[in-house]
């Protein structure tokens, strides 16, 4: 798994290397074999933001396990930078952020961030600026010293993505990372992804929320049963080749009509015509976001 | 490993069910005092140690036992331990981090408990001096080197026991079944003498055979007995003392050891 991939520039290996991966969990006494991912292949390449979706059971959080060396895989396997998934060594540059996490209750957001930054390695100064740096691009610096505890779930999730973040990985992987988080801190969350590919880092983002997903990635891969049944640009995905649409002020009936028969002249349909709309997470966002934001802040 | 080891200790002590043990092991210890009506004979001053020493060794046991099984799974159910071996840390030692963690956990109860022992040891003899010139003979009284050194055996029991436990949970799929195998290990230590005492007096091929997969599975707590005595005269060698010192050691090394082997396989 060592040599670059066909994704990675020429003597750089991909950020995520996926190779034939397959993993078998033995399911009751009898030993059947229950398939939770099925000969996946994928590779990401560096500072882009890579989106793996898929329904629930899907395989999605089994390929992270196995892409982290928490889990070994029954066949195929997989390399971070061009190191191996099972060594030590290929954690060194990655974050993760698990699905609906959890954290050491008895100690406060501060406390958590510098235990993880010790495990990576970090002391003295150097791990207090870095904690200080993560905490404060989080957004919780008003709530560091609060114990994890009291946190809501917005919080969790903003604090988990300050241990990720705190021993400055190249790469991030985040597990729903907007799970169970309202609108704002969604969106909040999504900046702060943007922000963090602007920096150079590599994402790698599983979420059911395909509008964000939409938004936010460069790439996706489509997982269902474990199979990949889907992998490429978001545009060339969710694009319709040939195919354009208009928006413009509103417009009576009778120049609506001139439109369509202008449109018939040249032999062009006009489809559908619709009044436009704002999405309903943009309306959110703009009468309850910094409301929202100052509210849990205080809590 | 260490800071594996002082989180573990960290979580340990802010639990209600370690601070309620040691209120109660400090409350039997200071308060044997106004049992010694119970005392079956023996002199009141190794009442007293024996109270102490007793509230060590039973709710010590406890202690150890359930803190290993709930830190442990307390990793695994709430999912901590994916967040944690997702960062370079290799398994044994996240392993070896929870058993260093309840060892000190079991260092501190120990400590603790004896540390108040000596004290009313020392209370009550310098009370029957007192009170009673001629009750303590000459260089009778009490050696709190021994108290010390008894202290230090029932943590060496204390650690074998964590290893042990923490090798099943390990392997088993609950908190219970830990618990439950843990205090299965802890009889079966305490009472393997007898059973091998037995085996061999019925003198049978089979009973030979038990007899020695019992005593080299599991260690023989009996071992753990060198500081019986409250008196100087009746300290053990210092080579005795290393001798059951390598014995927890190596038993909880090895044990620790399969613990890292079966973890390395388990699927979080």
């Amino acid at each position: 798994m060592g040599a670059p991939g066909p994704d990675g520039a020429a003597g750089t290996p991909p950020a995520i290397e996926i190779r034939g991966l397959v993993k078998d969990f033995a399911v009751g006494l009898r030993g059947l074999r229950l398939r939770a991912v099925d000969h996946v292949s994928f590779a990401v390449r560096p500072g882009e933001i890579f989106g793996l979706l898929g329904p629930n059971g899907s395989g999605k959080s089994t390929t992270i396990k196995l892409l982290l060396g928490l889990l070994e895989p029954t066949a195929g396997g997989c390399a971070i930078f061009g190191v191996p998934s099972g060594k030590v060594e290929a954690r060194r540059d990655v974050g993760y952020l698990p699905e609906a996490p959890n954290f050491y209750r008895f100690l406060s957001g501060r406390e958590l961030v510098v235990f993880y930054g010790r495990m990576c390695g970090l002391a003295g100064a150097a791990l207090r600026q870095r904690v200080e740096e993560v905490i404060t691009l989080v957004g919780l610096a008003g709530s560091a010293d609060r114990r994890v505890e009291t946190y809501s779930k917005g919080m969790l999730q903003r604090i988990g993505l300050a241990q990720a973040l705190v021993h400055d990985p190249r790469l991030l992987i985040l597990d729903e990372p907007t799970a169970g988080v309202d609108p704002v801190g969604s969106a909040e969350m999504a900046e702060l992804i943007l922000a963090l590919k602007a920096r150079g880092k590599t994402v790698l983002i599983t979420s059911h929320l395909l509008g964000q997903i939409e938004d936010l990635c460069d790439r996706v891969a489509i997982l269902d049963r474990g199979r990949l049944v889907a992998e490429g640009n978001v545009s060339e995905l969710a694009g319709a080749p040939g195919r354009l649409s208009f928006e413009t002020d509103a417009l009576p009936s009778e120049e609506i009509a001139a439109l369509r028969a202008w449109l018939e002249s040249r032999g062009r349909r006009l489809e559908s015509v619709a009044p436009a709309r704002r999405r309903l997470e943009d309306v959110f966002r703009a009468h309850v976001g910094r409301g929202a934001r100052s509210t849990e802040e205080k809590r | 490993m260490w800071l594996i080891a002082g989180n573990t200790l960290r979580e340990a002590a802010r639990q209600r069910f370690f601070q309620f043990l040691l209120l109660l092991a400090f409350t039997l210890t200071f308060g044997a005092r106004w049992l010694r009506d119970f005392n079956f004979g023996a002199p009141e001053l190794k009442f007293l140690a024996d109270c102490g020493f007793g509230a060590m060794a039973f709710l010590g046991a406890a202690l150890t036992i359930a803190a290993t099984a709930q830190l442990f799974f307390s990793e695994v159910d709430n999912r901590t331990a994916l967040t944690l071996l997702a960062k370079p840390v290799w398994r044994a030692e996240f392993v070896l981090g929870k058993l260093l963690g309840v060892a000190a956990l079991a260092a501190v109860f120990c400590a603790l408990l004896t540390g108040l022992l000596s004290l009313v040891l020392a209370w009550r003899e310098a009370e029957l001096v007192r009170l009673l010139p001629d009750a303590v003979a000459p260089g009778g009284g009490v050696s709190h080197a021994m108290v010390a050194l008894g202290g230090l055996m029932q943590w060496l029991r204390l650690l074998v026991l964590a290893a042990f436990t923490l090798l099943v949970a390990t392997f088993a799929q609950s908190q219970l079944f830990s618990v439950v195998t843990g205090f299965l290990v802890l009889v079966v230590c305490h009472l393997q003498h007898l059973a091998q005492d037995a085996y061999v007096r019925a003198g049978s091929a089979a009973g030979l055979v038990a007899s020695a997969l019992i005593s080299s599975v599991f260690p023989d707590f009996q071992v753990f007995q060198i500081a019986d005595s409250l008196a100087a005269a009746d300290l053990p060698a210092t080579g005795d003392v290393l001798r059951v010192t390598l014995y927890a050691l190596g038993y909880s090394a090895a044990a620790a050891g399969l613990a890292v082997v079966s973890f390395r396989r388990r699927e979080i």
